[in-house]
């Protein structure tokens, strides 16, 4: 080789060993930063991360609202809908249940509106007239069950 | 700069390794530090492929050809497109390519969750660095990198195969591994639910995004290769279940069961152990299709290579997965019982799981067909084949049932469908169905598999097109909007059933033109110039196909072209001229072989397709003898094939509407609580 | 039990059936993969073989190869590629494939007539070099 050639190659060589150690010690340096000077990623849920039960809260609401537009749609006739909505209002009051107590009644995770509205839907809710017979949920003023026909109580009516 | 990226491929073996340990030690320790030098390391990985896969195109762009890899793929005649895409041209490249696309996508799950869902990251980040890391061994310890040299210079390189210089084969191979490689991720989260045991829903949904962007690559990249099959290889057909076709298609049918269970599992809480097992044997399937694709063992259109240790490797990983995987799903088996069972044969849950179980049953099939006569010869010593007749007498009956699901599935009811729900969601496309099966035989279709074929796709038309209408009316009534807003609102705020929906109009699509293929059409002709020959599709208008002449160009073109002759064939349909179309013969510097190009003349009733298959005198031709310019010609008239690129289009489609991103969290749960339909239900007039 | 006895029912029957399918598919569509010394000696020992479709590998002898003018057939003789003294004569009625040299690996698929002549439906041709990479002979 000639000398001119050998010192390009030496050249080339210097310059590569000083590119791979300063790449090496760059990626060395990133990784092994947080543990040297204690830098910490988050372990912790996220504000807008929902938690187990509202999620499952969210998918029952989710059902309710989809059959409700089923039956509007014509996909579901009136006796499906019926209980179909019974079912998933049940459901979907446990979860609202389970929700509250995981949260402690604290409203720091929701804005005052959301807990309102919250709060007036399951009113609605409850507020239906539990059928003792067959358990359906009827609207409120209901005399009737309009699932299994049985006289509703008195009392509870109106 | 090719030096460098060796290098860096050798510095990511210990970053990767490291980065694996710390995301474990971090998660189980809860310790902030260690999991962030584990999510870095990441970012580190995927720096050091970068660099190393732009040290192997630089090998190539400066025609380095003392570098193995680069001799053999690449010359210095070779566009320079196909030289920068000359990374993952072969075995080696392919490998470092797929170990750069997981870490791509490692590093965007990393950077997208840095302060969300921290109880599952770390043990994401220590999975996902813990298959870049078998990766990397593999390229760095099993006689595959790509940066091994000769210890001399050749003069030049072999040059690429021909049949890899066009554009197909340039994006068919990453669009397939961007699929495979995104499946990592929902494993990974997998494989942390597993081991931090938050094992209910919230493992799925929040790596739905994920399952879907693989199969969207998948289902793209599997098509991409039927489009170059058909286009290139110059046979007139399209699939033709091939050992790494089938390779490809085992992961799309298991993702594609996944897609459907994980509903299932949000909605009912059931089949957890279901879905676990499914993740990881699409993850395994992925696996398995790079190693068979990379490992000689069944011979075929696509293999690369014959090195066995490279199989032993990868059967030793995948194995150890899926012993590793097994033992966590049984130690968590408490935690993954279902929260409800099935109350109804007749349900959707019931469509779902039969949907499940039939692709399953599909993907089975398909890989005992691809490895049965290994297996057959290692135990009776019989050499057998087994061929396309097998997997479509499989496959036909199975693939209609899944068809003729994708039309009940989304109208029954859940839970438990009664005799009203079936009658009224049921009747009329059931009745538009045999109509159609009906009208086609009067008008003289008589293959039956196609027949039921049709019948199936306007059944799930009908369905879907009700869907759309109902839905779309319902909204427009109890908004007060008009039709084209209300189905607007519909599709965004229901982005996955309507999406889903427009996906299943894109199978319908794509089994529409499938079924075409039962009418196809094949002649042979020998034409001298001035000849024609009439063929006459299956619709009834007859075309006419005349050799107008052979032009020969020699060593223009493409570089690495020696000589190519062009046959000009001149197209009338019923008498009427309707343009030319070209087929030729080329011969490249590259390959021994002559390489043949077909002429396509493609519209939505069918392909008109020509083949060039002989020249009846080569030498004759090239030096111009008038006398020696006949030809074999063969027409091929293929019904309907441009649906499946349509409908491909749709499904593409339909998969982005499903992914687009929604409003954030809590404002979905707001909506979904006071998104209540004004007015009572039984007066807003709910019969239709 | 009795929760998942729905499921374990659906799933039996679907695997029933699959399986059945599966098993008919193999035992209709399945071919012997032979060599031609295996062929020849098969069709002599049983004379009914000469229906049977199968799949031989051999070569093409260098100087066989015919094509009858005016039809679509071309004829030429195969070899087995250890014995290289056992052969047969082959028809073929189709394209041949672009990579069909004179004396190149084939992959036949078709049956013995009883005339000793293989008629081949499907040829196929062992392009070797299609995608390995032997660049080690190449010239300095």
């Amino acid at each position: 080789m000639t000398p001119p050639l050998r010192a390009l190659r030496t050249r080339t060589t210097v310059a590569l060993l000083f590119g791979g150690m300063l790449v090496a010690a760059a990626v060395v340096l990133f990784i092994i930063q947080p543990v040297v000077k204690g830098l910490h990623a988050s372990l912790e849920r996220d504000e807008n991360e929902l938690t187990d039960t509202e999620a499952r809260k969210r998918v029952a609401l989710l059902a309710l609202r989809d059959v409700e537009y089923d039956f509007l749609a014509g996909k579901l006739d009136e006796v499906d809908y019926r209980s179909l909505k019974s079912e998933l209002t049940a459901e979907a009051l446990a979860a609202l249940e389970a929700d509250e107590a995981v949260q402690g009644g604290s409203a720091a995770t929701a804005g005052a509106d959301l807990e309102e509205e919250i709060a007036q839907i399951r009113a609605g809710l409850e507020s239906g007239t539990g059928c003792g017979a067959c358990s359906f949920i009827n609207d409120e003023g209901s005399r009737f069950c309009s699932s299994c026909g049985c006289a509703l109580p008195a009392e509870v009516a109106g | 700069m090719t030096n460098l990226g060796e290098f860096a491929l050798w510095v990511a073996l210990p970053v990767a390794a490291w980065g694996m340990a710390l995301g474990f030690a971090g998660g189980r320790t809860q310790r902030g530090d260690l999991v962030l030098s584990a999510e870095r390391s990441i970012y580190a990985v995927f720096f050091l492929l970068v660099l190393a896969s732009a040290g192997v195109m630089a090998a190539f762009i400066g025609d380095k050809f003392q570098y193995w890899y680069v001799a053999s793929y690449s010359n210095a005649e070779l566009e320079i497109f196909y030289k920068i895409t000359g990374l993952w041209a072969g075995q080696r490249g392919s490998l470092l390519f797929w170990a750069l696309l997981l870490g791509f996508f490692s590093s965007i799950c990393v950077f997208l969750n840095r302060t969300k869902h921290r109880e599952f990251m770390p043990y994401v980040a220590a999975v996902l660095q813990g298959v870049m890391l078998f990766f990397i061994t593999v390229l760095l310890f099993a006689d595959v990198n790509p940066f091994e040299q000769f210890d001399f210079t050749p003069a030049n390189g072999q040059g690429l195969n021909p049949q890899l210089q066009n554009y197909w084969m340039t994006i068919h191979p990453p669009t397939l591994y961007l699929g495979f490689t995104a499946f990592t991720i929902p494993f990974a989260f997998a494989v942390a639910a597993l081991l931090n045991g938050r094992l209910d829903a919230r493992w799925i949904q929040l790596t739905r995004r994920w399952i879907l962007t693989s199969w969207f690559f998948l289902s793209i990249g599997i098509v991409m290769g039927m489009r170059w099959a058909y286009e290139e290889l110059g046979w007139g057909g399209y699939w033709f279940w091939d050992p790494v076709e089938n390779a490809s298609l085992l992961p799309w049918l298991t993702a594609t069961a996944f897609l459907h269970s994980i509903q299932i599992q949000e909605k009912r809480g059931m089949l957890k152990v279901w879905n676990m097992s499914l993740v990881l044997m699409t993850f395994l399937l992925t696996i398995f299709a790079t190693f068979l694709t990379r490992s000689g063992l069944i011979e075929s259109v696509h293999s690369f290579a014959q090195e066995i240790k490279i199989a032993y490797i990868f059967l030793g990983f995948m194995g150890s997965i899926l012993a590793g995987c097994v033992v966590l799903i049984l130690y968590r088996l408490p935690k993954l019982q279902s929260e409800n069972r099935i109350e109804s044969f007749v349900s959707r849950e019931s469509a779902f799981l039969f949907n499940n179980l039939i692709l399953i049953g599909a993907a089975f099939a398909v890989f005992w067909g691809t490895i049965f006569p290994l297996v057959a010869e290692a135990v009776t010593g019989e050499k057998i084949s087994v061929g396309p007749p097998f997997f479509e007498k499989v496959n036909f009956p199975i693939g209609l049932v899944l068809l003729a699901l994708a039309g009940i599935g989304p109208v029954i009811a859940w839970r438990r469908a009664s005799k009203r729900n079936l009658q009224k969601n049921f009747i009329i496309p059931t009745a538009v169905g045999l109509a159609v099966a009906a009208g086609l035989w009067i008008v003289g279709a008589r293959h039956a598999l196609a027949l039921v074929t049709w019948s199936i796709c306007a059944f799930v038309v009908v369905i879907i097109a009700i869907e759309f209408w109902k839905g779309t009316r319902a909204r427009a009534r109890i908004e007060g909007e008009g039709y084209v807003l209300a189905l607007f609102h519909l599709v965004t705020r229901n982005r996955r059933r309507w999406g889903g929906y427009v996906v299943h109009i894109g199978m319908v699509m794509i089994y529409f033109a499938f079924a075409g293929a039962a009418y196809n059409v094949d002649e042979r002709a020998h034409l001298n110039p001035g000849e024609s020959v009439e063929v006459t599709s299956p619709f009834g208008h007859t075309y006419t196909l005349t050799h107008e002449g052979l032009s020969v160009s020699i060593g223009r073109g493409q570089r690495n072209l020696v000589w190519q002759a062009i046959a000009t064939i001149s197209v009338k349909r019923n008498g009427k001229a309707r343009g030319i179309l070209t087929s030729e013969k080329r011969r490249y510097t590259t390959s021994e072989t002559l390489m043949t190009e077909v002429g396509i003349r493609s519209n939505a009733q069918e392909d008109l397709y020509l083949i060039l298959s002989a020249l009846d005198d080569p030498d004759g031709a090239l030096a111009a003898d008038s006398d020696a310019q006949g030809i074999d010609l063969q027409v091929l008239i293929k019904p309907f094939v441009a649906w499946i690129w349509y409908g491909t289009l749709m499904l593409a489609i339909g998969t982005l509407i499903a992914l687009w991103p929604s409003v954030d969290r809590k404002r979905l749960v707001l909506e979904a609580m006071t998104e209540r339909p004004a007015g009572d239900p039984a007066v807003a007039g709910a019969a239709d | 039990m009795k929760k998942h006895s729905r499921f374990m029912v659906g799933l039996v029957g679907v695997a029933a059936i699959v399986s059945y399918l599966m098993w008919t598919g193999v035992s209709e569509t399945m071919v012997y993969f032979l060599t031609p010394t295996e062929l020849l000696e098969r069709a002599a020992a049983d004379p009914s073989f000469h229906e049977v479709g199968v799949k031989v590998s051999g070569q093409v002898v260098p100087g066989t190869y015919a094509r009858v003018a005016g039809e679509l057939l071309h004829t030429f003789t195969v070899r087995d590629l250890e014995d290289e003294a056992v052969e047969f004569q082959v028809e073929f009625r189709d394209a041949l494939p672009d990579t069909f040299t004179d004396e190149v690996e084939v992959v036949l698929e078709g049956r013995l007539r009883a005339d000793g002549v293989f008629e081949a439906a499907t040829l196929l041709t062992k392009c070797g070099s299609r995608y390995e990479a032997s660049p080690e002979d190449l010239p300095r």
